[in-house]
């Protein structure tokens, strides 16, 4: 089975190093996990242990995870599709475009921005059970803990509803 | 008193009043009645990243045909908006040619000094007024019946280019404001600036429409 982290468009130094640490993998591959791919955007990471090929970083770590990482692609749609666990950062875009892929989903917010409204998103689609929301530091019991059964399924987009408002400003019936 | 210190006096209190009276009412703005045939032109402000992405879903909903034509307002420099919208565009499979793409100087960039910041917010508020005010005096055709705006600061500027129009009494879009799907308990800083001034303020989450009268919700339009 295959998880997939990604950082978006800056940089998460706290999610990568954590997503890459031996315990971290340990209990991802207890949960059947053999393969972790990790979108780092601009985070810095410890190359040492990393074979580079072209824009990958990989290294097959003992216990059998084998783990790649790589920087930014145009689109991220082919790599949620492929995933069997995302653990992304909290931006609502990214949010969105997994939850709709009915893909189970665990939000780690930045708390090094600025604003913190990223918490906000992650904590109310939590309560709602769409998502599981983390922090750095208890990732690895959010992990543990993880069962995609638990989940409340996302509701598909309903363009229905802005068009209704739309059509009621300007005045068209129904 | 003096005429002059008098004039002096009261023009600000003319414009106050003024202001006051185009400002949207408390109840919902008067709807008149459109024939099912008749188009509705649109105009839609992209503000890059996820503003852009939230509006150009909130878009894909609408019948193309019955908002027709459609102008996209991108920054400069955004080309990735412009192509998403082109994008859209080719999905919803037009046969005519119903849309066009016009870009405005940024309010201001990321990380741009606050002292430089008025000058370039006046460039975007020029090429606005260009575009929504000056433009159609000139060619007669109007800008836009509806705008709909989603953040971030640059659409501000969109909309005090619309309220030029209503102050001199010509013809303006009706102000639609979405706020994004990522604000859960407290409004974007446009969200609190424009709720004064839009016809329309659509939160997506019920805590926010809650706290705010103004604020209307309809479940998640994204």
């Amino acid at each position: 089975m295959l998880a997939f982290v990604t950082v978006g468009s800056t940089r998460f130094d706290g999610l990568v190093h954590r997503a890459l640490s031996d315990n971290v993998l340990d209990t991802l591959r207890s949960k059947g996990y053999d393969h972790l791919v990790v979108q780092c955007g601009n985070s810095d990471f410890d190359t040492s242990e990393f074979t580079r090929a072209g824009d990958t970083w990989t290294r097959q770590q003992k216990g059998g995870v084998l783990v790649e990482v790589w920087r930014f692609k145009p689109t991220l749609q082919e790599e949620y599709k492929r995933a069997d666990l995302v653990i992304s950062h909290a931006g609502s875009g990214t949010i969105l475009d997994v939850l709709r892929l009915q893909k189970p989903l665990i939000v780690v917010p930045n708390s090094t921005l600025m604003d913190d409204h990223q918490q906000e998103l992650a904590v109310s689609l939590d309560d709602l059970g769409h998502v599981k929301a983390a922090t750095v530091q208890n990732l690895l019991l959010v992990i543990e803990g993880f069962n995609r059964a638990t989940l409340v399924p996302f509701p598909a987009f309903d363009g229905s509803r802005f068009r209704e408002i739309l059509d009621e400003e300007m005045g068209y019936p129904y | 008193m003096h005429p002059i210190a008098l004039a002096i006096l009261l023009t600000p209190l003319g414009l106050l009043l003024r202001l006051y009276a185009i400002l949207p009412q408390g109840k919902p703005t008067k709807r008149g009645v459109r024939l099912v045939s008749e188009p509705c032109k649109l105009g839609m402000f992209l503000g890059s990243g996820g503003h852009t992405t939230e509006a150009l879903t909130l878009l894909s909903s609408l019948d193309f045909a019955r908002y027709s034509p459609r102008t996209y307002i991108v920054s400069c420099g955004d080309t990735l908006s412009a192509k998403k919208a082109v994008a859209l565009e080719s999905l919803k499979a037009s046969e005519i040619l119903a849309y066009s793409v016009i870009t405005i100087p940024r309010a201001r960039r990321v990380h741009q000094s606050l002292l430089t910041t008025p000058l370039t917010s006046m460039q975007s508020l020029a090429t606005c007024v260009y575009h929504i005010t000056l433009s159609p005096l000139i060619t007669g055709v109007h800008f836009a019946d509806v705008l709909l705006l989603n953040g971030p600061g640059t659409c501000v500027i969109v909309c005090i280019a619309v309220y030029i129009n209503r102050f001199l009494g010509l013809h303006s879009p009706k102000l639609v404001y979405v706020e994004s799907f990522a604000r859960v308990r407290r409004l974007s800083l446009s969200g609190k600036i424009l709720r004064f001034f839009v016809d329309r303020f659509v939160v997506q989450w019920p805590e926010l429409a809650a706290a705010d009268s103004k604020a209307e919700y309809r479940g998640w339009l994204v």
